[in-house]
């Protein structure tokens, strides 16, 4: 335990409110966890088995378990993967100059290299199980990753996160992933932690020359969530797709900041992040896409609609262009509203009855998302249980 | 079939249908004609009932039953079919789902058992075939980006799985091609049998040339101006609708 640290500096390392970037989120909680974790918590948390057994069971993947921020080799099965190094991280990576990545640095003690060297695409995916919990005590827990790809080298990936445990929890986690040129990468995650513990999680992305990320971002847990996708397109001809669906009901905040660099062109980024929220719950879209000069031929594309099921849910909803270049194709839309109502009068009047047309209405909403996503094995589990979250919070409206 | 008698109906501050009678009855295909705003296609939302329109007074009974007093689901279930003027797209909601829920919804509420999914698919090619449609429409989403005649054939592919016993089909005619405009009264002509009604509601004459309505309605001023065959229709459209307007009022 790194008792030496102060309160104070520990509250240093959480942005607050009065950063643009962070004036929606409120991390007063996070900080009370990592306070209470400071004093009497502790990391050695026995992992739930039947939690990490029963992920596998579902999806076939070269796991990675790591539980409450440190790798659980004897769960792992994707250490010795055909294509891929997977190895310790040093304590002197690089550091990433901002505040919760900082906090990663400081409170970590793991952390995993992964290098891709072939084109595995065709295989199973590698699976980054990243599993909390937390009984005694609060918890804090920093997941810490690296992934690099060779030139050429394709992989896909599953970042997982789930949680257990009565008590409160806080996850931060640190994810690097660098394409070399031609490198190309499926990513998708996955967040389907308790609900009563809270998350940040951070993915810095680099794309170098002719590189291609497809990425999907699947949000239906936590008592809050925040995630930063952070791409930067450092090399021509690169290629960056990103969706994403978020599930709120009551006590909840999901907040999602994307922010894409085009500092070369010609490259393309383009996003759409859906949300559906029910109850008194809350959410966050910023997504920012900067084209720096130079950068001519850059396609940047970002969409962000939201449901609202509740007259108490919020969605806090802004694209952000900022363009220096000449040439470019930059585009931005975004909506807010309820079911449509014709919509829902044609469905009556082919016989289903009112409550059944809004689930199948609703369910198509998020449907097109998952549908999108990378890692098609995995939509059959995903859609069980969006269908089952949407389930439960249409019983509590 | 159905009975309507002294029908008023307002939408927000207007009026709109104005003390309307219509007696149809099985095996009966009745034409619906009037200008623009006459309530023709309130007419088709009120019996399939949409909530925005107000029932005033009068009473409309199908089958012998109030349906003023029925949700617009289970009118469908109990045999009202609507064609849609403008079919709505449904992303995310696969055609083949739609199909199977309504044909089920019916099914059910019939007592009866939910259909096989192989009968279900032998069954839609079937229907397709007759209307020219891929069978690939099955599997995409709920009019999504379909051409406007591909939205009508793709009511008119409901209405033949559903074998409604009353079908009103609200300006299935415009936008449609020749060859749209064929295939669609193909479907429609398929359907008519002794034990079903149609009510075709159209601005056009151009539809009753391929299907023969056995009486023709104008409407006027939420009122029906007049009655009469298939003469009717030809008549309206040598004379323009003034005509009945004026004959009306006199």
């Amino acid at each position: 335990m790194s008792g030496a640290v102060s309160k104070i500096e520990l509250a240093a390392s959480f942005p607050t409110l009065r950063d643009e970037d962070w004036k929606y989120t409120d991390l007063s909680r996070p900080i009370a966890i990592a306070q209470q974790w400071l004093d009497s918590g502790s990391n050695e948390q026995p992992p739930d088995a039947d939690l990490i057994d029963s992920i596998k069971a579902a999806a076939d993947a070269a796991w990675i378990v790591i539980a409450n921020g440190e790798l659980l080799e004897a769960s792992s099965t994707g250490l010795q993967e055909a294509g891929i190094e997977v190895s310790l991280l040093s304590s002197d990576e690089p550091a990433i100059d901002v505040p919760l990545a900082n906090l990663n640095t400081q409170f970590r003690t793991g952390g995993i290299r992964i290098r891709v060297i072939e084109d595995r695409l065709d295989q199973r995916p590698i699976g980054l199980l990243v599993i909390d919990s937390a009984a005694g005590a609060p918890v804090m827990s920093q997941a810490r990753v690296d992934i690099e790809l060779d030139e050429r080298a394709a992989a896909r990936f599953i970042e997982y996160h789930v949680s257990s445990g009565d008590d409160e929890h806080y996850s931060n986690s640190l994810i690097r992933l660098n394409l070399a040129a031609d490198a190309s990468v499926e990513y998708l995650r996955f967040q389907d932690r308790a609900l009563h513990h809270s998350q940040t999680a951070r993915l810095n992305v680099r794309l170098e020359r002719g590189s291609r990320l497809t990425h999907g971002g699947i949000d239906l847990g936590g008592r809050l969530s925040r995630n930063d996708l952070k791409i930067d397109i450092a090399g021509p001809d690169a290629v960056a797709t990103f969706n994403g669906l978020y599930v709120a009901g009551t006590g909840q905040h999901i907040d999602n900041h994307t922010r894409v660099d085009h500092r070369v062109g010609p490259a393309v980024s383009d996003q759409e992040y859906r949300g559906i929220l029910s109850g008194r719950s809350r959410a966050v879209w910023n997504g920012k896409a900067i084209v720096h000069r130079g950068a001519d031929g850059t396609d940047a594309q970002q969409a962000n609609h939201n449901l609202l099921l509740s007259e108490r849910s919020e969605i806090d909803a802004k694209p952000e262009l900022e363009i220096y270049a000449d040439e470019v194709k930059c585009a931005h839309g975004t909506t807010v509203g309820q079911l449509d109502e014709r919509a829902l009068f044609y469905l009556r009047c082919r016989g289903l009855d009112e409550s059944r047309a809004k689930r199948v209405l609703t369910r198509a909403f998020a449907a097109t998302i998952v549908e999108r996503a990378p890692i098609a094995e995995l939509h059959e589990l995903i859609g069980e249980r969006v269908e089952q979250r949407l389930r439960e919070l249409g019983d509590a409206s | 079939m159905l009975n309507i008698e002294n029908l008023k109906v307002t939408i927000g501050d207007s009026e709109i249908l104005r003390g309307l009678s219509l007696s149809v009855k099985a095996g009966e295909v009745h034409a619906i004609m009037g200008p623009n705003g006459s309530g023709k296609s309130t007419l088709a939302s009120v019996i399939a009932g949409h909530e925005d329109y107000v029932v005033t007074d009068g009473t409309v009974r199908f089958k012998g039953a109030d349906l003023l007093e029925l949700e617009p689901e289970e009118r469908a279930r109990e045999g009202i079919f609507l064609g849609f003027q403008y079919p709505v797209e449904i992303p995310g909601v696969n055609n083949a789902y739609l199909l199977k829920a309504a044909l089920n919804a019916k099914r059910e509420h019939h007592g009866l058992e939910e259909i096989d999914a192989f009968e279900f698919l032998k069954l839609a090619r079937e229907k397709m075939a007759v209307l020219g449609m891929d069978p690939k429409f099955l599997n995409r989403g709920v009019n999504e980006g379909f051409s406007g005649g591909e939205k009508k054939r793709n009511e008119i592919l409901q209405m033949a799985m559903l074998e409604p016993d009353l079908a009103i089909l609200d300006e299935t005619d415009s936008g449609l091609d020749i060859d749209a405009l064929k295939a669609v009264a193909e479907g429609v002509n398929a359907l008519r049998a002794p034990d079903r009604a149609i009510i075709l509601v159209t601005h056009y004459q151009r539809l009753l040339d391929y299907i023969e309505p056995d009486y023709v309605h104008v409407l006027s001023e939420g009122r029906i101006a007049r009655s009469g065959d298939k003469t009717l229709a030809l008549e309206l459209e040598e004379k323009g609708y003034e005509w009945v307007r004026e004959a009306a009022n006199a």
